[in-house]
């Protein structure tokens, strides 16, 4: 089918090629033309759509990142580069920077841990295996300002249900004791519970994108190469690694450009407090730009995150193209 | 295959063995993903004193089970408007989604355009652009549209991640749509509109269901887009108004506020969850199957 679909539009374009000798006017009149006419203006919604609300937004806040727009000034300046050399020299931007990386990395590394643990698990035949996967993506499938809200109460000073069976196992001692962690209110702790957070939503969705891979791998090839005596270790390294690679990466992309974006997980738990110990970009770049009216700072600053999300992008972008085919 | 006998005893004990090692092995990772939810569902139908007391198990009741939480969250809040909103929004999305996705998926896959395959990968990558860059300059676009503090206002920017999604999806989709059928239709003297409009798309209304599915769990997903356009109480879709309108200072109302989240949480996770597959092929680049 593929095949078909590709090979077709050579002839397309040797239609093109001849007709285009006889005469511009009659080139209209082709299948082929009326074709791509068509084709294209059903094209055309989603492409103006996506252009004018994506596309110019996106240069538009280059522009704004080089103004001193701001909300509730109609007029707006060109500063060249005063915002970035601002941002460049406070030092809440070093530590949002900080907390944005140690923050991605960090869970990135964990949610890799848990997600292929989990997806290694899954993978084997067991009764009850659907029962038990739907309810192990629960924390991807629950809106995440819902969830994040459950652990808010969860990490509650006091009534925190964790703190309380933790008490009672003597890991930790009693309230109002020094041994009694706060969570959203020490700095460490803080910057822990929200990489928490993002690891418990993110590691299910991990472990489907690499179960998916593991399952495309078919049996019967690995069949084969345990009948050509290749041990377990080299059918891991020889065969299911490299057949998941691909899809591997993809899930780390996308997961990489969901958590360097997200918001809500910070701002509704710690809203980047105690004393920005849990600070990131995107809640510095809201509060600059929304909650302070700074359009153009925080225009600049969100455009810090895009040298880290290019990485990914770009690995994704290569990739989903030699899926293609 | 040989005929059916009783596997040796060694055999059922070691597969015996073998499920408790699995289970064993999840058993950790169910009470993370679950207990989160018991939490808040206990916490939404639990009296008041019944909540901040630290001598008792938490994890059953010690007062008898209450609905006053969702009495307060329906009577004395704007819940009930939130979830007319967020019906609303989602209806609109839905609709903008599937008259704009749906041509454009259609072509890039059957209409064997010159750049095909780059346009849908390009559209695909604007999902990648994140709101976090988006949503400065777009609150501007909000301001010239006259629509801030509305919700209409997340009925145009929704679509900004529910088209590309949803193309890339239905292209997919359309690919596995036997070519056959189209030309017969053509063959009958349809149009390559009409085959479109009544051939092709009557057949694939899974293709159509789950873009709807996915326009409503993606718009669901949103918080920043709705935190920074919707600051007015009425305007506000569930997920922001349950965060936002359900805390006095410094004081929560955890009861009414598990129920208001679970309420509308629940259902988009079971959604969610029926159509994970999908999501997850759709955006590995995997044909749909």
């Amino acid at each position: 089918m593929t095949g078909s679909a590709r090979g077709a539009p050579s002839p397309g374009a040797v239609g093109v090629a001849v007709a285009g000798r006889a005469g511009a006017r009659s080139w209209w009149r082709t299948p082929t033309a009326r074709r791509y006419v068509f084709g294209y203006s059903l094209l055309a919604p989603a492409v103006l759509y996506v252009g004018l609300l994506v596309g110019v937004p996106f240069v538009f806040s280059l522009y704004l990142a080089v103004s001193d727009a701001a909300v509730g000034e109609p007029v707006a300046r060109f500063v060249g580069l005063e915002n970035f050399a601002s941002i460049l020299e406070s030092t809440t931007f070093y530590v949002a920077l900080r907390n944005t990386l140690v923050f991605t990395v960090g869970a990135g590394i964990l949610k890799g841990l848990l997600g292929t643990t989990l997806a290694f698990l899954l993978v084997q035949p067991f009764r009850g295996r659907r029962v038990v996967r739907a309810l192990v993506v629960i924390p991807f499938t629950l809106p995440i300002a819902i969830s994040v809200l459950g652990w808010k109460w969860m990490f509650d000073s006091q009534f925190s249900v964790l703190n309380w069976a933790l008490s009672r196992v003597g890991l930790i001692g009693a309230y109002g004791s020094a041994d009694w962690p706060v969570w959203l209110g020490q700095p460490h702790l803080a910057l822990l519970s929200v990489m928490f957070v993002n690891v418990w939503r993110g590691f299910p969705f991990g472990a489907i994108v690499l179960l998916a891979g593991m399952t495309s791998v078919a049996p019967e090839i690995l069949e084969a190469a345990k009948v050509d005596g290749a041990s377990f270790l080299q059918r891991f390294r020889k065969i299911i690694v490299p057949m998941i690679a691909p899809i591997l990466f993809i899930g780390t992309a996308f997961d990489t450009v969901f958590t360097l974006s997200d918001l809500s997980i910070v701002y509704l738990l710690t809203n980047g407090g105690p004393d920005g110990a849990t600070e990131i970009l995107p809640t510095l770049a809201y509060n600059t730009g929304i909650r302070a009216g700074a359009l153009g700072r925080g225009a600049a600053i969100s455009l810090f995150l895009f040298p880290l999300l290019l990485p990914a992008m770009v690995l994704l972008l290569r990739t989903l193209r030699r899926r293609q085919y | 295959m040989a005929p059916a006998h009783r596997p040796p005893r060694s055999a059922r004990a070691k597969a015996l063995r073998r499920h408790l090692l699995i289970y064993l092995g999840l058993v950790p990772f169910l009470v993370i993903t679950v207990f989160p939810v018991f939490w808040m569902a206990i916490t939404a139908v639990k009296q008041e004193a019944d909540l901040y007391r630290m001598d008792a198990v938490p994890f059953w009741f010690h007062q008898a089970p209450t609905w006053k939480n969702f009495d307060i969250l329906f009577n004395r809040t704007f819940y009930r408007a939130w979830i007319v909103n967020t019906g609303a929004i989602s209806f609109w999305v839905s609709v903008i989604t599937l008259l704009t996705a749906v041509p454009a998926g259609y072509a890039l896959a059957r209409l064997r355009l010159p750049f095909a395959e780059n346009l849908g990968i390009g559209i695909f990558m604007t999902y990648l652009v994140p709101a976090i860059i988006l949503f400065i300059p777009l609150a501007r676009v909000v301001a010239e549209l006259d629509l801030q503090d509305s919700w209409w206002s997340l009925v145009v920017i929704y679509p900004t991640f529910t088209i590309p999604f949803c193309t890339w999806l239905l292209m997919g989709f359309f690919k596995t749509v036997p070519f056959e059928i189209e030309e017969a239709a053509m063959v009958d003297g349809c149009g390559q509109l009409g085959a479109l409009l009544r051939v092709v798309l009557p057949v694939s209304w899974p293709g159509l269901i789950t873009a709807v599915i996915f326009s409503f769990t993606l718009s669901m997903q949103d918080f920043l887009y709705s935190l920074a356009f919707v600051s007015i109480s009425e305007q506000k879709p569930v997920p922001l108004g349950v965060a936002t309108e359900l805390i006095r200072g410094d004081v929560y109302f955890w009861g009414s506020l598990m129920a208001g989240a679970l309420l509308v949480g629940v259902p988009v996770a079971i959604i969610y969850n029926l159509f994970l597959d999908k999501f997850i092929s759709g955006i590995t680049g995997a044909a749909i199957k």
